[in-house]
C-alpha cells in the first residue's frame, strides 16, 4: 500500500464524513433516531480509518526520507 | 569590490532592482509550515472534526428516544369545521403549531404548520387546495404534506387523526412520511 492510497483514503473519509454529518442532521430533525446512530457510527469509523491511514503515511514518509 | 557591494544590496529583500531581486519568493519558515505533511494533517483533522460533530446528535437522540409524542388530544368538533375550512391547534406540545384542514372532498388532514424551509407559518389556500407558506412562496400538497413548489425540500410533519362521533382527536405524529 503506497502513499497515494493513504491520500485517497483520507480525502474519501472527508467526503464521507461531510455526507454523514448532513444525513445525521436530516435524520435527527426527522426523528429517525436509528438512522442517526447508524450515520454516527459510520462517521466515527471513517474518522478512525483516516487516522490509521495518516499514521501509515507518516511511516512511509519517514522510511522514504531515511 | 564596489560591484560586489552593489550586488549584495540588489539581492536584499524588497530591493528596487527588478531583474536582480530573486529572493522574495523564498521563505524557509513558510516552506516548513505549509508542506504536504501539514496539509495531510489538516485533512485528517477535518475528517475527525466532522466525524465527532455527529456525536452530539446521537447523544441527544438517545436522550429523546424514550419520549413518546403519541398523546391523544381533542382538537376540534367536526360540526364546527365545515368543508374547505381550517383551524390552528398545537400538537404534541404547546410550542408546536399545527393546522387541521377539512378539505373540499370532506377529508381531514393535519400537519405541523411550521414551514420546513425557514419555520414560517403555513396556511391553507381554499381556492387552490394547497398549503401555502407566504414568506418565500412555498407550496405543500394538502393531501400528502409534500412540498410542491418553492424553497421547501422536506414534507410537513403529519399528525395522525382519529374521529369519534363529532370529535376529532390527534393521536400521533409522523415527522418523515411518504
Amino acid at each position: 500500500m503506497g502513499k497515494k492510497t493513504c491520500w485517497v483514503a483520507i480525502l474519501c473519509s472527508i467526503f464521507l464524513n461531510v455526507v454523514m454529518l448532513q444525513w445525521t442532521i436530516e435524520a435527527f430533525f426527522g426523528k429517525e433516531f436509528e438512522h442517526v446512530y447508524m450515520y454516527t457510527i459510520i462517521a466515527i469509523a471513517s474518522s478512525f480509518i483516516a487516522l490509521l491511514f495518516y499514521g501509515k503515511w507518516r511511516k512511509l514518509d519517514k522510511h522514504e526520507r531515511a | 569590490m564596489v560591484d560586489e557591494k552593489k550586488n549584495q544590496k540588489r539581492n536584499q529583500r524588497k530591493a528596487d532592482d527588478d531583474m536582480i531581486n530573486l529572493v522574495d519568493n523564498l521563505n524557509r519558515s513558510e516552506d516548513l509550515r505549509f508542506n504536504r505533511r501539514a496539509f495531510l494533517k489538516s485533512a485528517v483533522g477535518a475528517s475527525l472534526t466532522l466525524g465527532i460533530a455527529t456525536l452530539p446528535f446521537s447523544i441527544k437522540a438517545m436522550m429523546d428516544d424514550g419520549e413518546d409524542d403519541s398523546e391523544k388530544l381533542e382538537i376540534a368538533k367536526l360540526s364546527e369545521l365545515p368543508k374547505g375550512e381550517s383551524m390552528e391547534f398545537h400538537y404534541p406540545t404547546d410550542s408546536e403549531p399545527a393546522l387541521l384542514v377539512h378539505t373540499k372532498n370532506g377529508e381531514l388532514k393535519a400537519y405541523n404548520n411550521k414551514c420546513t424551509h425557514l419555520q414560517c407559518p403555513v396556511f391553507y389556500e381554499k381556492k387552490e387546495e394547497v398549503l401555502l407558506c407566504p414568506c418565500h412562496r412555498g407550496f405543500f400538497n394538502v393531501n400528502s404534506g409534500q412540498p410542491m413548489a418553492g424553497p421547501p425540500q422536506r414534507e410537513l410533519p403529519k399528525i395522525l387523526l382519529e374521529v369519534k362521533g363529532d370529535v376529532v382527536y390527534a393521536v400521533g405524529r409522523e415527522v418523515r412520511h411518504g
